[in-house]
């Protein structure tokens, strides 16, 4: 056996330590409330209901209940797609802010997602910004980046940063600082109509295991009863496009950049990588080969596959867990025959996984909102009352609201959410809502850059667009997207 | 000594001239005081948004970077603006958008104007309808307007299928071949009344004992519309003409809800370009270049608009 000496041991002690210490992630570190390597519908349900929070008390720690101050602040709020039950949630909300904390004056604005960048960018540059803003999980860098945001950690508001999905903090931190938090955080799931697969031949209780599934399935769907197969959405400037793409790109294994990896560097970009051809090649295939997906899908977006879905004229599509309830909403106000048919739709309504590439990789847009604090000098006033701001945004990112905000169509921004009670409740009101907590291990943040919110809302469904409606073949839409892509990233024009 | 006199006439011309400005404005110092406010407001909500929009258009203004961050570029903007693919498609969409727009609906408009002009039943009632589409919200209308051309599930598709002129329902605005017609029609259809008004009221000013006599004459029905009525309208005309092709030109609510300039930039006209460069792409630099080009090409417009409306006030005096 070989001897070592006490220098030795010390430098083999010294390296080990070393190493282990750089293999270990940043929230391993830490102590996260949840184990996301057990991640699954049993482990979320065995862990709901297991803590309680008293979220005044815990925001009474950041600002005084008694403090009295103003707090503009702009938000992502409920729209035409959501459910009413969303919608009693933020009223709810803001009703429990004004009585805890009494002595702040909260002007509140609610804006839509695709109204809130361009009304945000604007206010802005005309220095007219609110103090507070919640943005979707896309805007954030673009914002801090251009140094209109205050750094702002989940510790400057009485959390953890161990406390929130390390995804999500990845979408609010620009060169090695954070600069907002998240309040939620979403995975969509593939919803499909089982009364329409069983007509078309298809076995109603399985979905599509993969992307070429779904054309085949939406090929058959539509030849045999002459609806549309699979809701494809490529309606430019609408957030539902890329949230309903990109998951199909990345499954084919393309992507814009490498954004799908462990670590991305945003550097290369793939947009015109064969795998990313074979997706876009797969929309083509349903849209212009088969016919098997709406025609009005380049000007439509998801609030118009509800209803056709609704109607029975739609066997597959992407969305939220809330869209059960958006349906039950839409049943409540229809009338005669067309309340039977949509109780029909509603019984048959299956959720599944999203489906996976070739290679069996599976995919979804990890999405959600983030809450932020402006600097002073953009801020109509030129001020900004920074303890009520803190005191709304620990109230909104705590383990109670951020999972009641959430309640039928995301997921709790803090992972302490998944322990509440209210989470608990969730579980059994909430159906198929096991599907989509079991997708947000699949789920990938969109680039963590500035130029994000172009890429997706534009070039991408320009890209769809173009080869959609034959303007250019798949191939030179690929292309044509690529060096969009390279000029925005190079300063172009 | 003539050449030294010229001069001093000269410099005594422009010295009148100069100060010939400022002793009218000396004299109309009360006018000017009761107008200052009006200038006051048009120079800050007017005057300094267009300077600005001028010297933004000299900048790089790139979307990683605040707008306080841009790069003088001189005249690259405008390069690229005229040598990208994009301008010359929008511009074409622009002038069909603009020119076949404005055409049916001055034509449409002063159809309705004669058919109105005669007394007949229920006159009033079909003038109210008439002008419903121009008095309803664009938003609104819009709206509605992309439901009935639905590419699934538009009114007309479904009827033409039932009518069994159709297999299935046609493709109004996810084509790129269709979509730039198909809006134009609900342009004409929201405008038309606008041009009927107005014709309307032209056609009241048309003295009626002219029409009698050329009646007495043995004339027409054309000619008297032809040599009588319309050159009466010739002004009013030119005018509703010229604020149609204005509003066209600056047409933003219909392409924007109903395709948002799409499918694949096919219904994509310049204040909707202009609006994606500057809020969805946030190329301030190169929006506000294109603003330019068209601030030049709508002042050029306005510039016969109000010659056209000096001309009828020379003519009222003259009469």
């Amino acid at each position: 056996m070989a001897r070592i000496t006490l220098g030795g041991a010390v430098l083999r002690g010294t390296v080990s330590t070393a190493l282990m210490a750089s293999l270990m992630s940043a929230p391993a570190l830490g102590a996260p409330p949840v184990d996301l390597s057990k991640w699954s519908p049993e482990y979320v349900r065995s862990i709901a209901g297991t803590q309680d929070f008293d979220t005044a008390a815990d925001c009474a720690k950041v600002t005084p209940l008694d403090y009295k101050g103003r707090l503009t602040f702009w938000y992502q709020g409920v729209f035409e797609g959501d459910p009413d039950l969303l919608r009693q949630y933020y009223k709810d909300f803001f009703a429990t802010f004004r009585k805890t904390y009494p002595n702040i004056q909260l002007e509140d604005q609610a804006l839509t997602y695709n109204d809130l960048l361009d009304k945000f960018r604007t206010a802005l540059l005309g220095n007219a910004a609110p103090m507070a803003v919640r943005l979707q999980i896309l805007g954030g860098t673009e914002f801090a980046s251009k140094g209109y945001l205050q750094p702002l950690k989940p510790e400057d508001v009485g959390y953890s940063t161990e406390d929130f999905w390390p995804g999500a903090m990845k979408a609010v931190t620009w060169d090695g600082v954070t600069y907002g938090i998240p309040t939620n955080n979403e995975t969509m799931a593939f919803i499909w109509n089982a009364d329409i697969f069983k007509r078309a031949g298809l076995d109603p209780n399985k979905p599509p295991a993969t992307w070429d599934d779904v054309v085949k399935y939406s090929k058959q769907i539509h030849d045999k009863l002459g609806i549309a197969g699979y809701g494809l959405v490529a309606r430019k400037n609408a957030g539902n496009t890329p949230y309903r793409f990109m998951p199909q790109l990345w499954a084919y294994g393309g992507g814009v950049f490498d954004e799908a990896t462990a670590n991305p560097t945003y550097k290369k970009i793939e947009l015109d990588s064969p795998q990313s051809k074979a997706a876009l090649q797969a929309s083509y295939d349903m849209y212009v080969r088969d016919k098997s997906v709406p025609v009005s899908a380049l000007t439509n977006q998801q609030a118009d596959n509800q209803p056709l879905f609704l109607a029975g004229q739609l066997g597959m599509m992407i969305s939220h867990p809330s869209d059960y309830n958006v349906m039950l909403d839409l049943q409540k106000k229809a009338t005669g025959t067309d309340k039977e048919k949509a109780q029909t739709v509603i019984d048959n309504m299956r959720y599944g996984l999203i489906p996976t590439g070739p290679d069996g990789k599976r995919a979804v847009v990890f999405g959600g909102s983030n809450i932020h604090i402006l600097k002073p000098e953009y801020v109509e006033g030129g001020k900004v009352d920074e303890p009520a701001a803190k005191a709304l945004i620990c109230m909104w990112t705590s383990p109670e609201w951020s999972l009641k905000m959430a309640y039928a169509g995301s997921n709790p921004g803090n992972l302490n959410g998944f322990k509440t009670k209210w989470m608990k409740e969730r579980l059994d009101n909430i159906k198929f809502l096991d599907v989509t907590t079991s997708m947000l291990p699949y789920g990938i943040p969109f680039p963590a850059l500035p130029q994000s919110p172009e890429i997706m809302n534009i070039i991408v469904p320009d890209m769809l667009q173009n080869a959609l409606t034959g303007a250019m073949t798949v191939d030179q839409a690929a292309d044509d997207a690529a060096k969009k892509v390279k000029d925005l990233m190079g300063g172009g024009l | 000594m003539t050449i030294v006199s010229g001069k001093a006439e000269a410099r005594r011309t422009l010295q009148s001239a100069g100060f010939g400005v400022f002793r009218k404005v000396w004299e109309h110092r009360a006018d000017y005081a009761y107008v200052l406010p009006a200038i006051a407001v048009m120079l800050v909500v007017i005057a300094y948004p267009i300077y600005y929009t001028i010297e933004l258009s000299f900048f790089n203004t790139p979307p990683g970077l605040q707008l306080r961050d841009k790069t003088f570029v001189g005249f690259n903007n405008y390069t690229a603006i005229l040598t990208s693919q994009v301008f010359w498609q929008v511009t074409l969409n622009t002038l069909i958008w603009t020119f076949v727009s404005t055409l049916f609906s001055f034509v449409l408009g002063f159809a309705a104007a004669l058919a109105l002009h005669r007394d007949f039943i229920g006159r009033g009632v079909l003038r109210a309808i008439l002008i419903i589409p121009w008095v309803i919200s664009a938003v609104a209308a819009s709206y509605i307007w992309k439901w009935i051309y639905h590419s699934d599930f538009g009114i007309i598709g479904a009827v033409m299928v039932e009518l069994g002129l159709a297999d299935r329902p046609p493709n109004f605005i996810d084509s790129v071949g269709t979509v730039l017609p198909s809006l134009i029609v609900v342009n004409i259809w929201r405008e038309f009344p606008f041009a009927m008004i107005m014709m309307m009221a032209g056609l009241q000013t048309v003295p009626d004992q002219l029409l009698r006599a050329a009646k007495v004459d043995g004339a027409n029905a054309w000619q008297r519309f032809w040599h009588v009525t319309f050159p009466h309208l010739r002004n009013v005309s030119t005018v509703t003409i010229l604020l149609l092709a204005v509003a066209n030109f600056n047409s933003f609510i219909i392409p924007w809800i109903m395709t948002g300039g799409g499918p694949s930039n096919a219904s994509h006209i310049w204040i909707t370009h202009i609006y994606e460069l500057a809020f969805g792409r946030q190329r301030w630099g190169v929006a506000s270049a294109y603003s330019v080009l068209l601030f030049l090409i709508l002042m050029t417009l306005g510039y016969f608009y109000v010659r056209a409306l000096s001309g009828n006030e020379r003519k009222d005096r003259s009469a």
